[in-house]
């Protein structure tokens, strides 16, 4: 009990880390979370254009700008060219046409003039700039033929209003899961971060030469004392850990009763009890308390931008992927990516998942043994 | 006296390894993060060819404008390809798409086509978009055909098959001219690594403050002999301040080497202007430190815990961990950003690499200077005068 009372107390002071983290997981977790109905019907992909228009609003230019809004999301943008062009930087807007005066005059003569637009380069854009095409090929092609504005404009909308069936097969709420999966891999850099602070700060405190000669000579014994200590990191543990699974069923929320918050509740427990084990060895290996700062931040920032925590991990680089798998991160966090796309659960498809955390508690024994080897080191007091 | 001061200031702070790790290496620990997650994304960002497949049925061998749309589409030879098109039996379509071989598949029935996918998204949207292309490419020729039909002087000399011929030809030849006249600078990326630089600027503020801390009666044995000796204060707050400074530019110069011959940070190519704003970034992170040493009564470990949580709040807001938080801020609360230090040097760089103009970049840098004037001057007058009755 005196080491566990000793824990709280050392807890209680370094308290402000522990809550740093845990509001920083709430708050990207949080943000993350903004409501979303689910999706088993085919939603087409609206990029977001704004349109710049000189001309008059009628007749054509009119029509193409009622066409580009139906298919594209207008952000609400301020009516200036830095705020514009911001915009574009950000990626707020990917697309941005400028329609230029007499337009619709100019068109309708047969004299089109070169319109002038502002793109990102991603693939939103790209699709943006096929919209704004398909309108303006499909109207110059009627106003060869058709020379009556009003009768142009109906034959374009006809053509337009064409539509193909499309119908999307998987009855996952894939936008959901994601969520799921994005809060509980943000969980991971949090609990690295929890864990190994206090944990190396609780182990360099009973590390202490003044405090260890006094443990050494007390009539506690070894073998309790160092129970204790492990059991108190246990419970200290478990209880960060359970604190984030009771915040992600608050945010996430009725996912996390399905299976497949199982299946995230489970990873996280097996995460956490690895992040525990890899604070202990780092805890026996730093015993300058000042360096533990220093050292969560690199670990826990480090495992998180290298598996894909912050980063999706589709978007980093091959070499990146192939470096992480050295780090227990990477299996936490590619089991709660695989989780957001399962269908079916069963023997066959819970196999890599299972495997996955057997490879987490493979690193925690790991780091156990050479935490002991540390520990059996360093234990003469010279 | 002022060189003594200097120099053994500029020793104790080079010496003091937990110092140096902070404002040296975290840095450059943390770009070589980033550039490891973020260097794919503007590569992942971009249009990609999209795998797809074609049930080969008897109405797709029946339909040219299907079969000759795709083939172009997917030729591998083009330019524009867009798709790898498979030609397959619809149970193996089925069978590609649920191993994600394929984002969806085709299907033609009589005249109608359907497209399957397993959940939405921007290549399914295209596709999709391609096949509605063709359907009202059809519509459109089979509207003109009627038209002119309606609009020929003698319609009992029709010759059906010239009308279909210029109709086709007229859907053939428009070109749509769209001039491109946005910035090359488009990279945002780039907003993550300034945040990097801001926050090297803010983080040596620790040493502005350990500089003065050394000065202070009440904080060390050092400062309790300094303020009874006869010396002229200021002067040694001076030099101590300027030993700071130097070992702070010091650091950010070894940040700039690396992010610009490691990294490849592109900072624009104004090499004066941008020497500048470092300087100047570094001077208000200087009067932060100087600040908080003066004003805050606390332990030396919680001064800097203080200017460490000011910088990666302000690094926070200006973007350091989502870049679009700098542009919510931005757009929604402007007031923020713009009593944020850190966003001042983030704004400052990125008006840099993205503008033309110079406005916004003279901006950023006035209200950096504004902003560490007033500091320095509240903590000139708290330094002042200093007494006291037992430490």
């Amino acid at each position: 009990m005196t080491v566990f009372k000793t824990f709280l107390k050392i807890l209680k002071k370094n308290r402000g880390m522990v809550i740093f983290y845990t509001v920083l997981l709430l708050v990207f977790g949080g943000i993350n979370m903004s409501a979303n109905k689910p999706t088993t019907e085919f939603e087409a992909t609206k990029p977001s254009v704004l349109i710049v228009n000189k001309d008059e609003e009628v007749g054509i230019t009119k029509d193409f700008i009622k066409y580009i809004k139906e298919n594209s999301e207008t952000p609400e943008i301020a009516d200036n060219e830095e705020a514009r062009n911001d915009a574009l930087f950000y990626s707020d807007v990917s697309y941005i046409v400028y329609i230029p005066e007499n337009y619709h005059n100019d068109f309708m003569a047969g004299n089109a003039p070169e319109l002038e637009i502002k793109r990102t380069g991603d693939y939103t854009s790209e699709y943006a700039e096929m919209l704004v095409k398909r309108y303006l090929s499909v109207a110059s092609t009627y106003q060869k033929s058709i020379k009556s504005e009003a009768e142009l404009i109906e034959k374009v909308n006809e053509t337009l209003s064409k539509k193909v069936d499309a119908e999307i097969t998987s009855k996952l709420d894939t936008t959901t899961l994601s969520k799921a999966s994005f809060y509980y891999n943000f969980a991971s850099y949090s609990i690295l971060a929890c864990l190994i602070y206090i944990i190396c700060l609780v182990l360099s405190v009973f590390n202490s030469e003044k405090i260890r000669k006094r443990t050494v000579i007390s009539s506690m014994s070894y073998k309790k004392h160092n129970k204790d200590l492990l059991l108190s990191n246990c419970v200290y543990a478990v209880t960060v850990w359970l604190l984030y699974v009771i915040a992600s069923f608050v945010l996430v929320g009725d996912i996390m009763f399905t299976s497949h918050g199982a299946v995230y509740i489970i990873n996280s427990f097996v995460f956490t009890m690895c992040a525990t084990a890899l604070a202990f060895l780092i805890g026996r290996i730093v015993s300058n308390k000042n360096a533990v700062n220093g050292i969560v931040n690199v670990v826990a920032l480090g495992s998180s931008f290298l598996c894909g925590v912050f980063v999706p991990m589709e978007f980093m680089p091959q070499s990146v992927k192939a470096m992480a798998h050295v780090l227990p991160t990477y299996y936490y966090v590619k089991t709660n990516d695989a989780v957001a796309e399962l269908e079916v659960f069963n023997i066959e498809t819970l196999k890599p998942l299972i495997i996955n955390m057997g490879v987490m508690l493979g690193f925690a024994i790991l780091f156990v043994i050479i935490a002991n080897i540390v520990a059996s080191k360093k234990r003469k007091i010279g | 006296m002022f060189i003594h001061n200097f120099k053994y200031s500029l020793k104790t702070l080079f010496r003091n390894k937990m110092l140096i790790f902070w404002t040296f290496a975290f840095p450059i620990i943390l770009g070589t993060l980033f550039n490891l997650a973020f260097s794919n994304i503007a590569d992942t960002e971009k249009f990609d060819i999209i795998d797809i497949a074609i049930v080969n049925n008897d109405d797709l061998e029946n339909n040219e404008a299907y079969k000759t749309v795709f083939k172009q589409l997917s030729d591998e030879s083009s330019e524009d390809r867009m798709f790898n098109t498979k030609y397959v039996s619809e149970d193996e379509a089925k069978k590609l798409l649920e191993n994600d071989d394929i984002v969806g598949y085709m299907k033609l029935e009589g005249e109608t086509p359907k497209v399957t996918f397993v959940k939405s998204g921007t290549n399914q949207t295209i596709f999709k978009y391609v096949v509605e292309e063709i359907a009202q490419r059809s519509n459109m020729l089979s509207n003109i055909v009627e038209h002119e039909m309606k609009e020929s002087v003698m319609p009992e000399n029709i010759n059906t098959e010239e009308i279909l011929h210029k109709a086709n030809e007229l859907a053939q030849n428009n070109e749509i001219k769209l001039k491109n006249i946005s910035n090359k600078n488009l990279d945002y990326m780039m907003i993550e690594f300034y945040t990097l630089i801001a926050m090297a600027c803010l983080y040596g503020g620790i040493l502005g403050m350990v500089a003065i801390n050394q000065n202070l009666a009440n904080m060390t044995n050092q400062g309790k002999r300094i303020s009874i000796s006869p010396m002229n204060k200021a002067k040694l707050l001076i030099s101590s301040l300027l030993a700071g400074y130097v070992a702070q530019l010091v650091g950010l110069a070894l940040l700039f080497v690396y992010t610009v011959f490691v990294l490849k940070v592109d900072y624009g190519n104004n090499v004066g202007l941008i020497i500048l704003l470092s300087m100047v970034g570094s001077f208000t992170g200087l009067s932060m430190g100087v600040a908080v040493a003066s004003l805050v009564k606390a332990s030396d470990n919680a001064k800097s815990g203080i200017l460490i949580g000011i910088t990666m709040l302000g690094c926070f807001l200006a973007g350091m961990m989502g870049v679009s938080m700098k542009y919510v801020i931005d757009k929604n609360v402007p007031i923020i950003n713009k009593l944020n230090p850190a966003n001042m040097i983030t704004d400052g760089f990125y008006s840099l690499y993205y503008y033309d103009t110079l406005d916004r970049y003279y901006f950023n840098v006035a209200s950096l200077l504004i902003f560490a004037f007033i500091l320095i001057a509240i903590s000139f007058f708290s330094l002042r005068r200093q007494k006291y009755d037992s430490i």
